[in-house]
């Protein structure tokens, strides 16, 4: 097993600099972030309406998204979950993702694994379901409102 | 030998008659001796985060077909179809793209719109974003 580090040069090839693009992506979250957690979008004309609401009056998978991420940013959880359950399980794989992302570069040896296809059918089918069941009455738990 | 182990992972095998394609590669954890490491067992990227990210931050209209090729990427790999996990990462990528695209133009016309002065008229009567 401790040959296979020997056998990694070409993908270290990158060095440092391979790092930049991870460090950067989560620069720009952060700045985006800092930007959500001030700018507050529970008030009005701070930031435009959904495309799709507007549109049809139907909540889409990423409405109360933003108010999800302005909550969170304040530490305020239990809001997070009301406005948009699945934005923040959601982020929570974005971040896992980009720290394995991190781990990934750092050590030069690029990704050898992808999930079972039916895993990401599933998170189709749970993003088509969220989309549907947050506009049925009743399910308000799943509304942004 | 034994350090092939004895139920990897399926390695993809190359895809029949594609030229220039390399030998089998080895199981997806490492590579042997003599392998360089990343060459034939990389799968492709699948962009699922891009994916993900546009159906909830950005248009659902890209980031479905987006998720679908993501999803094609691994079952292709899966089945060894390597071409055809190439063909639908850069499927997936291109939709990434097209999302990023597609949001800022949204937001170049909703400033546009704001300086304009029509922006209140469309956008702010609600009481929240809808975001």
């Amino acid at each position: 097993m401790h040959v296979l580090l020997r056998s990694a040069p070409t993908a270290l090839t990158g060095g440092r600099r391979a790092l930049l693009q991870p460090l950067g992506v989560a620069a720009t979250a952060l700045i985006g972030t800092g930007y959500v957690a001030a700018v507050d979008p529970s008030a009005a004309g701070h930031y435009p309406t959904c495309p799709f609401l507007a549109i049809t009056g139907w909540y889409c998978p990423g409405c109360g998204a933003l108010r999800a991420v302005h909550a969170l940013a304040h530490g305020d959880v239990v809001t997070a979950l009301a406005r948009n359950p699945f934005a923040v399980v959601v982020l929570g794989y974005v971040v896992i993702a980009w720290v394995l992302w991190l781990d990934r570069t750092a050590r030069g040896r690029p990704a050898r694994w992808l999930a079972p296809p039916w895993v990401l059918y599933g998170v189709l089918g749970v993003i088509l379901a969220f989309w549907v069941l947050r506009n049925v009455p009743g399910w308000t738990w799943l509304s942004p409102a | 030998m034994s350090d092939y182990g004895s139920t990897p992972p399926p390695p993809p095998p190359p895809p029949p008659g594609g030229g220039g394609t390399p030998p089998p590669p080895p199981p997806p954890s490492y590579g042997g001796p003599g392998v360089p490491a990343g060459a034939p067992g990389t799968p492709p990227d699948n962009y699922l985060v891009w994916a993900i990210l546009s159906t909830i931050l950005c248009c659902p209209p890209l980031g479905i077909p987006s998720i679908v090729f993501s999803t094609q990427v691994n079952s292709k790999w899966a089945l060894g179809d390597v071409a055809g996990a190439q063909a639908a990462s850069a499927k997936a990528k291109k939709f990434a793209i097209w999302a990023v695209i597609g949001w800022a133009v949204f937001v170049v016309l909703y400033v546009i719109a704001l300086i304009v002065g029509i922006g209140s008229l469309n956008f702010s009567t609600g009481t929240n974003s809808g975001f």
